[in-house]
C-alpha cells in the first residue's frame, strides 16, 4: 500500500479520508474534476513532524501536476462520527513551492490537533488520535465558481439550485457575497435567475496566497453564468446524482470554459 | 524537530526526567505558527496541546485581563498533556510567533510506553500538588 497514491486511487476513506475517496470516485466516474493526489494521515504527521525523506516522496508525487495547488483536508473519520467535520479543517489556496506545501501540510495537521478541533470531537463522542489525510490538487484558477445543490435544500423542490459568482469559489462558501441565486428543473429548463450583489472576487497572487479584490463596477450585478454554462452544471448534477445518488451538495467552478467539479458531498440539511 | 532539551528542563512537570528521556519528550513536538493577532489557547476551551515559544511573543489574559508576556523559551497548557480539561487562560499572539507543541494524544503514548517517565511524572505532579497545598 502507498500512502501518496493519485487521486483516482484514493478510493479508501480509512486510508486517505472521505474528501479524498469521494474525488477519487469522481475521477473513477469520468467526472470533470482536477487533477490531484491523496495523501495518507501518517504521511501528513510525517511531513508535521518535518520528516525530510516523507516530504522528499511527497514533493516527488506533486511533481507531475505543475502548479499552483489547492491542499484541501479530507479528514479520515468524519463519516464514522456520522458528524460533519466541514468548518473544522482547512483548505490552502494557490500554495507554489515545496516550503509552503510543507508549512501547508503542518497547518492542516495542527487544523485537526487544535482546542477547537478537540472539543468538537469530545462534543460528538469520538476520544481516538484525529487522522487527517489530505487532497493536493492543481488550483483551477476560475471565472466563475459556486455551490450547486441538486436538490432545492430549503424547499426539498426537486430542483436544482446554483449560487454562483466571480473568481474563487470562496466568496460563496464563505459568504462573503449575495452570489447569483438560479433554480434549474430537471430537464435543464431555468425557473429563475436572480442577480445578486458580487461586490468583491477572491484570486490567486502570483507569489502565493488569495486575494480578495473588488469587482467592476459593471459586474457586481451582472449575472455571471451563461444559459449554456446552467445547462452545463445541470448536467454535471444529474452526473453527480448517478454516481453517488439523490440530494448532493456540490461545489463547482468555471476555468478557461471547463466546468470542474471541485466536492460533491450529501446535502445535511434539507426542507420540510 | 523537536523542541529543545534545554527548554523542556526548565518546565516543572519534566523536572525529573534525565537527558534521554526529554529527548524522548522533545522528539514529538510539532513545529507551529501563529499570524499577529491569532487566538492560540481560548480560555474555557478543550485543551488540545501544550506549546513552548521558539520565537516571537505571546500575551496571556485570564477574564479579559493581561497577566503577563510570553518571550522565547517560554511555556503554556502542560496540563493539557494529561487533561484535556477547559483552558484557564487565553493565549494570544502578540507577533508572529513561532512554537513547539505536543498533543495530549502524541503524549500519552509515550509515557504508556514508557512507565519510568510515566512514574516521574506522578511524582512532580504529587510534589506540585503538595506545594500548592503549603501555599
Amino acid at each position: 500500500m502507498s500512502e501518496v497514491v493519485p487521486l483516482i486511487e484514493a478510493l479508501d476513506p480509512a486510508l486517505y479520508g472521505s474528501k479524498a475517496a469521494g474525488l477519487g470516485q469522481a475521477l473513477k466516474d469520468g467526472l470533470p474534476v482536477p487533477p490531484g493526489v491523496a495523501l495518507t494521515g501518517s504521511v501528513v504527521d510525517a511531513v508535521a513532524s518535518r520528516d525530510e525523506q516523507v516530504m522528499r516522496q511527497v514533493m516527488e508525487s506533486v511533481r507531475p501536476l505543475g502548479g499552483p495547488l489547492a491542499v484541501r483536508s479530507s479528514a479520515v473519520d468524519e463519516d464514522s462520527a456520522e458528524a460533519s467535520f466541514a468548518g473544522q479543517h482547512l483548505t490552502l489556496l494557490n500554495v507554489r513551492s515545496a516550503d509552503e506545501l510543507a508549512s501547508a501540510l503542518s497547518e492542516i495537521w495542527w487544523s485537526a490537533n487544535s482546542d477547537s478541533a478537540i472539543t468538537y470531537r469530545q462534543r460528538v463522542g469520538l476520544f481516538t488520535r484525529p487522522s487527517i489525510g489530505v487532497v493536493v490538487q492543481l488550483l483551477v484558477t476560475p471565472e466563475t465558481a459556486g455551490v450547486m445543490f441538486t436538490q432545492n435544500p430549503v424547499t426539498g423542490a426537486d430542483e436544482r439550485v446554483i449560487e454562483a459568482s466571480w473568481g474563487l469559489g470562496e466568496a460563496v462558501v464563505a459568504g462573503r457575497v449575495i452570489p447569483d441565486h438560479y433554480r434549474v428543473d430537471r430537464a435543464g429548463n431555468v425557473l429563475e435567475r436572480t442577480a445578486g450583489r458580487k461586490s468583491i472576487a477572491f484570486r490567486s497572487l502570483p507569489e502565493g496566497g488569495t486575494v480578495e479584490e473588488e469587482v467592476a463596477p459593471e459586474l457586481v450585478d451582472r449575472l455571471c453564468l451563461e444559459e449554456g454554462q446552467l445547462a452545463e452544471l445541470s448536467r454535471l448534477a444529474d452526473r453527480c446524482e448517478e454516481v453517488y445518488g439523490r440530494a448532493r451538495d456540490i461545489e463547482w467552478a468555471i476555468a478557461d470554459g471547463r466546468l470542474y467539479l471541485l466536492q460533491c458531498r450529501a446535502v445535511t440539511t434539507s426542507g420540510p | 524537530m523537536g523542541a529543545p532539551i534545554d527548554v523542556l528542563k526548565r518546565i516543572p512537570l519534566f523536572a525529573e526526567l534525565d537527558d534521554n528521556e526529554l529527548e524522548r519528550v522533545a522528539s514529538v513536538f510539532k513545529e507551529r505558527h501563529f499570524s499577529e493577532g491569532e487566538t492560540v489557547i481560548q480560555q474555557g476551551s478543550g485543551a488540545a496541546a501544550f506549546f513552548v515559544i521558539d520565537s516571537g511573543e505571546a500575551t496571556v489574559l485570564v477574564d479579559g485581563k493581561e497577566q503577563r508576556v510570553l518571550q522565547p523559551g517560554d511555556h503554556f497548557g502542560e496540563m493539557a498533556l494529561i487533561d484535556a480539561g477547559a483552558r484557564t487562560a487565553t493565549v494570544l499572539a502578540s507577533s508572529e510567533l513561532s512554537c513547539s507543541g505536543v498533543t495530549f494524544w502524541d503524549f500519552r503514548p509515550l509515557v504508556e510506553e514508557n512507565g519510568v517517565i510515566g512514574w516521574k511524572l506522578l511524582q512532580t505532579l504529587i510534589e506540585i500538588y503538595r506545594s500548592e497545598r503549603r501555599q
